[in-house]
Order: C-alpha cells, then sequence, then structure tokens
C-alpha cells in the first residue's frame, strides 16, 4: 500500500485556484483600502489648508490681540503655539500707562513657567515676585511704548494667563499649546 | 515628562507606517533616488520631532526600546491576523491576466504598462501574449507568471 503523501499545515493553509496557488489578490480589500487612502489624503490636505491658515498655530488664525478698556494696553499673543517652538507676546503701552517715566505691569506665574519666558525686552528696572506673578517696573520715555517677551512653552495644553496694568483691570486670555 | 517623551515615540512611528502605506509601493527591487529623499526626509523631520531639545542618552535609549516594542506588537498582531496583514502590509494586486491589463488597479496604484513590460522582459518575455499573470507583491516588486504554452517552449 502506498505511503500517503504528507502535507504539512503550512502548504495546506495556502489558498489554490485550479489548482495553482493563488496569487492572494483581494480586489475587494484593495478597493476598500482606496477608498480609505482617498480620505487620508483629503485629511492631510485639510491639515495642510488649516496649517497654512495658522490653525495650528504661527498663522493669521493663531494671532489674537486683547486691550484694557482705556487702550493703556494692549497685548499682542498667539492663541495657539506649538511646544518647544519660540512665539512673541507683545505688551503695547499707549500714553495711560507711563506714569513718571515708568510703566508697572503684573504678569501671571504662568507666562514664566507653563509658557516659558525666555527673555524680557527691554530689561525691567524692578522686578517683584508675589500675588501668583510677577511685577515689573520698565523705564519708559513717551508713548508708544513696546516690551517684548519670548516665549517657548514646553508642554501642550491650554495655559491660562493674565497681564495687568497698576490701577487697571486685567487682560485675562489663554494660549493653547500643541504637541 | 517621561510620559509625552515616550507617546511622542509611539506617534511618531505609527504615524510614518501609515505614511509609508499611504504613499504606497513602488515597483523595482531598488529604491530610486526619488525615494531615497523621502525616507530619509521623512526620517529626519519625524526624528526632530520625536527627540525634540530632550538629547540624552537615557531619552535616546527609552524611545528605540519603546519603538522595538511597538514593532514587535505590530508584528505579532500581523502573524496572528490576516486583517492586521492587510492593513499594515496590503495585498498582491493583479496588474495583467489572461491577456488583459488590468486598468482600473493599474491607475490606482500609479504603474504603467511599461513597468511590467521592464519586469517581463527581465524574464526573457518579449509581448504581453506571454504573461499569463503580473502581480504587484506587497512588498513592491512586480512577480510574472508566464503563460502555460510559452513556459513549456524550449527558449522562452
Amino acid at each position: 500500500m502506498p505511503e500517503p503523501t504528507v502535507i504539512d499545515s503550512a502548504t495546506d493553509s495556502i489558498p489554490k485556484v485550479h489548482d495553482e496557488v493563488s496569487v492572494g489578490a483581494n480586489l475587494e480589500f484593495q478597493r476598500k483600502w482606496w477608498r480609505f487612502e482617498h480620505i487620508v489624503w483629503s485629511v492631510f490636505f485639510l491639515i495642510l489648508l488649516a496649517d497654512l491658515l495658522g490653525a495650528f498655530g504661527r498663522g493669521w488664525l493663531a494671532k489674537a490681540h486683547r486691550s484694557t478698556p482705556d487702550q493703556a494696553l494692549t497685548v499682542d499673543y498667539e492663541r495657539i503655539a506649538r511646544a518647544s517652538t519660540p512665539s512673541i507676546l507683545s505688551l503695547h503701552f499707549s500714553p495711560p500707562a507711563i506714569r513718571d517715566n515708568h510703566i508697572q505691569v503684573f504678569l501671571s506665574d504662568s507666562i514664566i513657567q507653563q509658557l516659558g519666558a525666555q527673555r524680557i525686552s527691554p530689561q525691567p528696572v524692578v522686578s517683584a515676585a508675589g500675588e501668583g506673578g510677577i511685577t515689573y517696573t520698565f523705564a519708559a520715555t513717551r508713548a508708544p511704548a513696546i516690551v517684548q517677551i519670548s516665549l517657548q512653552p514646553q508642554f501642550p495644553g491650554s495655559h491660562a494667563f493674565r497681564i495687568q496694568l497698576a490701577n487697571e483691570p486685567a487682560i485675562q486670555a489663554s494660549t493653547f499649546v500643541l504637541p | 515628562m517621561a510620559t509625552f517623551i515616550l507617546f511622542r515615540a509611539v506617534f511618531g512611528y505609527l504615524f510614518l507606517v501609515l505614511i509609508v502605506r499611504i504613499v504606497g509601493r513602488r515597483p523595482g527591487k531598488q529604491l530610486t533616488p526619488f525615494e531615497f529623499v523621502l525616507i530619509f526626509y521623512l526620517g529626519g523631520l519625524t526624528l526632530t520631532g520625536i527627540v525634540g531639545t530632550e538629547a540624552s542618552l537615557t531619552n535616546a535609549i527609552t524611545q528605540i526600546l519603546t519603538i522595538a516594542s511597538c514593532h514587535y506588537v505590530l508584528s505579532r498582531l500581523r502573524a496572528r491576523s490576516t486583517r492586521v496583514t492587510r492593513i499594515l502590509c496590503g495585498v498582491p494586486v493583479t496588474l495583467f491576466q489572461q491577456g488583459a491589463w488590468h486598468t482600473e488597479t493599474l491607475s490606482k496604484m500609479r504603474i504603467q504598462d511599461d513597468d511590467v513590460m521592464d519586469i517581463a522582459r527581465e524574464s526573457g518575455i518579449k509581448s504581453p501574449s506571454g504573461i499569463g499573470t503580473a502581480v504587484l507583491e506587497t512588498f513592491g516588486e512586480i512577480s510574472i507568471l508566464p503563460t502555460p504554452s510559452k513556459k513549456d517552449e524550449p527558449n522562452a
């Protein structure tokens, strides 16, 4: 009696068509994949468009500004920023902000910590820590005056901050930091 | 934050897997200069985002271990599941069979009939009539199965 042909499990599991090994083509799956690819390319296009508009920071949609009611202080900031990427927080002062050739402004701790303040230009004459932030005193001549703070946030998330001139209502805003 | 660093490594790996899968297969046994640019540029850009400012040896080792673990998990899933294999690697697609070009597949895979004939000539096949089946494999090569009559000819 002849020995039966032994077919191992690996060989047995290979699909065959008309006794020929099937190439394994699966057009139904491939058509689904092409549809998926089409959707993904559309998403890629939308992401790039949103990026060009500034939806992910460093663009038109990301820029924002707030002012006190009397326009003594206007803050230009980025409502959307990117982690480990430099950005600038600009404080614009008009005549009511300058008293006795000095400008005194309070910045909340979140600007220093979460938003990663790196450098303040010009340098303040006096810095005083307290009340959840730092009060800076800058020497000033006449308006308009600008103070710029270089930021470089390290961690993603929404970070609220507060900026206040002496005897003025506070400006409160937040920056959303993307990873 | 250590968790964030490892998350960045995982995200970078999975994102690159998706991008390479979406960009698609190209026929040929060797990378063209065009594809070299893609591979190195994607790798470099991903590296910048994953490593960031944290260029310590500890960071490098933990991120390498993270990516190795991700690769191991995906490989295990791929070995166990046909569905995962199809998603990660794709399926072979037929480009030519029974004397007819599969034009939809050629177009969607961004392959020209000349690409198929290039490979066919390597097998000594001079015209489409000598091709039984042409398949674009998951690893990017085009396999040519000659027509049975041609295969039996002594000079084929």
